[in-house]
């Protein structure tokens, strides 16, 4: 199908999802629940959000305190927001 | 050609080569002439000058070059002057390179030219003569004039010393060995320079080439002692029990509880695990813990199943000895059990476990397993067996001095834990100590999947926290990546940490909503009821909007539907 085409035509994925290690985690955790097909692309989309917010905040943070480089201080205050926000 | 008078009185093995290459019948007639007329003909010269060249590129020994050489002069001259590669030829080189016993023996020297043709040229004439002409035969004859002084024949020699000069001037490398001895005949002229052997001593060689010059492996004897002794303190380390190597008796022994006998050595090998690498062991138990917990009191089964998977799936390579072998026997027995054990427990033994967990981890990371074994046996015990056994699913080496100590547990789990886990664990552990013992024999020698014998039981505990980590650190990189300011490492093990307590609400959220939509399997909708809550997902931003900015086009192809020919979409919905 074209689908086939298409990837085999790019073999090497820039920015790889670790769908191994996603599904693995979410068994580990969840050994009763099933991880559909692609569900774990859309996790790895939702992490790459996240963190992608996190560095927003922990940069924000670390040029509040005029630093030139971030600390764990940051992303602790970083984390502690976002953790927030992405309650669901 | 019993010419080759090669009066050496010790039978050494150039002497032995020689009378090969002597009595073995080269094409004789033809080589003659043509080696005679090649000393002639000034042509020579450039072939020569090639050899030459191809002599110096290559030190004595390096045959495909002189073979590439004697097969380009062959072109040049058809004639068989030159040998093509066969094995003669590199005997000879061989020869030619090696040293000889001593350098002022002119008949016996002349003798041992390894070309066939020259033996024949030095039946016909004395051996010094020989060697001489087959001076333009050499395909890769080290130096031209190199050798002994060779009482010899005039009229030889000045034809050599015409080709040498010849060759000098021709030559257009003049690398020291090589060189020397072409200069001297140069100077010398008709002086006996030509003579010299065509085998240059080693020394001088090595001298101005060394990278050339042929050196014996420098080979250290395993120092055994060191060995015994590495192995020991390994084995120490990564809790690679040994109740083979006499190893010091592990401090520290870990709350591991095994109701079975059996599992004493499973154990003993995890205290050691915890001692010497507490922290890795913190992650190590927090992972333990988290199998433990999916599984639930699956405990010995459970988690020999698990860390047997996660060790087989994860890193065969970094399996010490042969654990790969005997983790993937076991594992597959103790995956059946899981099946069932995951049944028989209870959600509410997951939540006891994971708060017994959590306490444990803490604890047993300060090392104050006694205490926290007191306080929560089971936990501990499930704990530790999940950890003693994963240990020993490593290592498969029964115990050692936490034995005793493993005994005291294991009653305790003896009492908490059912019958089915125990069977579990014996049948698990049934094949572990006899594995462990051929593993252990061949622990030294065999690599295995193990990149080195001795340092594959340090990476034990370090597959623990691996996989885990590894993805993680892989999210971290994208952390770093998108601030795009220089980071600390101690911000990056802080995201790591936030990391895993997002994966925690992330499982969590899906489980919920998947729960309240009745299912068991979590969806895409679920995914994208999540995302929305979030305030990813907007009625703005839609997720396939998000799919397409952030994620590779081999993905988006997975998850966007899209509609192809004949009437198709893919993925379909």
């Amino acid at each position: 199908m074209a689908v086939a085409a298409t990837i085999s035509q790019r073999k090497r994925i820039k920015r790889k999802a670790p769908r191994g290690f996603l599904r693995r985690v979410f068994k580990r955790r969840k050994p009763h629940l099933r991880l559909e097909a692609s569900c774990d692309l859309l996790v790895h989309l939702n992490c790459l959000l996240f963190i992608r917010r996190l560095a927003e905040e922990a940069r924000t943070d670390a040029c509040k305190n005029k630093c030139g480089i971030i600390k764990d201080q940051h992303v602790l205050a970083a984390a502690k927001v976002m953790l927030k926000k992405s309650r669901g | 050609m019993a010419d080759s008078d090669i009066s050496d009185n010790e039978p050494t093995t150039r002497t032995l080569l020689r009378r090969v290459l002597d009595t073995e019948a080269p094409r004789t007639p033809r080589r003659r002439q043509s080696t005679r007329a090649g000393v002639q003909r000034t042509p020579l010269g450039t072939p020569f000058s090639m050899r030459l060249r191809s002599q110096t590129k290559t030190t004595a020994g390096r045959q495909p070059h002189r073979a590439r050489s004697i097969g380009r002069l062959a072109h040049i001259q058809t004639r068989g002057q030159l040998k093509e590669q066969t094995p003669r030829t590199l005997l000879e080189n061989i020869l030619l390179t090696a040293p000889e016993s001593s350098m002022v023996m002119p008949e016996s020297v002349v003798k041992p030219v390894p070309a066939p043709q020259v033996v024949q040229f030095s039946r016909r004439e004395s051996s010094p003569g020989s060697l001489e002409l087959q001076l333009p035969e050499l395909n890769a004859s080290t130096t031209l004039a190199p050798g002994r002084l060779t009482s010899g024949r005039r009229k030889k020699r000045l034809r050599l010393s015409e080709f040498q000069q010849g060759v000098d001037q021709g030559l257009p490398l003049s690398q020291g060995p090589v060189t020397e001895p072409p200069g001297n005949t140069g100077a010398s002229s008709l002086s006996s320079s030509l003579n010299l052997t065509f085998a240059t001593p080693l020394l001088p060689q090595s001298v101005q080439r060394p990278g050339l010059a042929r050196r014996p492996p420098t080979r250290r004897a395993v120092d055994v002692g060191i060995f015994l002794q590495d192995l020991q303190d390994t084995s120490v380390a990564t809790a690679l029990p040994g109740d083979r190597t006499p190893v010091a008796t592990l401090p520290t022994d870990t709350v591991l509880e095994d109701t079975q006998p059996f599992s004493q050595p499973l154990i003993g090998r995890s205290p050691s695990v915890h001692h010497s690498l507490p922290y890795p062991s913190l992650s190590a138990e927090r992972t333990v813990s988290r199998r433990t917990r999916s599984s639930g009191p699956g405990l010995q089964n459970n988690s020999p199943g698990k860390p047997a998977q996660f060790l087989a799936g994860k890193a065969e390579e970094v399996d010490a000895l042969a654990m790969g072998f005997p983790n993937t026997s076991s594992s597959t027995s103790g995956e059946d059990g899981l099946e069932p054990l995951l049944g028989g427990v209870g959600e509410e033994v997951e939540e006891r476990m994971e708060e017994s967990m959590s306490l444990s981890e803490v604890k047993e990371a300060a090392g104050a397993q006694a205490s926290a074994r007191a306080e929560e046996p089971e936990a501990h015990t499930e704990v530790a067996e999940a950890e003693g056994s994963w240990g020993a699913i490593e290592e498969k080496e029964p115990e050692g001095s936490s034995g005793d100590k493993d005994t005291e547990a294991r009653p305790e789990l003896a009492s908490s834990t059912p019958e089915f886990p125990r069977a579990r664990q014996l049948e698990f552990l049934e094949p572990a100590p006899p594995t462990s013992t051929a593993v252990l024999s061949s622990e030294p020698l065999e690599p295995l999947s193990a990149r080195l014998p001795t340092r594959v039981q340090t990476a034990g505990p370090r597959r623990r926290q691996d996989p885990y980590k590894m993805g993680l650190s892989h999210y971290a990189k994208l952390f770093s990546f998108y601030a795009k300011m220089p980071m600390e490492k101690k911000a990056l093990e802080m995201v790591e940490k936030c990391l895993d307590k997002y994966f925690q609400r992330l499982c969590d959220d899906l489980d919920v909503f998947a729960a309240h939509a009745g299912r068991k399997t979590v969806r895409l909708e679920d995914l994208e009821l999540l995302m929305r809550r979030q305030g990813l997902v907007t009625d703005r931003v839609s997720l396939h909007v998000l799919v397409e900015q952030h994620l590779p086009l081999e993905y988006r192809q997975l998850l966007i539907p899209c509609a192809f020919s004949g009437n198709t979409v893919f993925p379909a919905q």
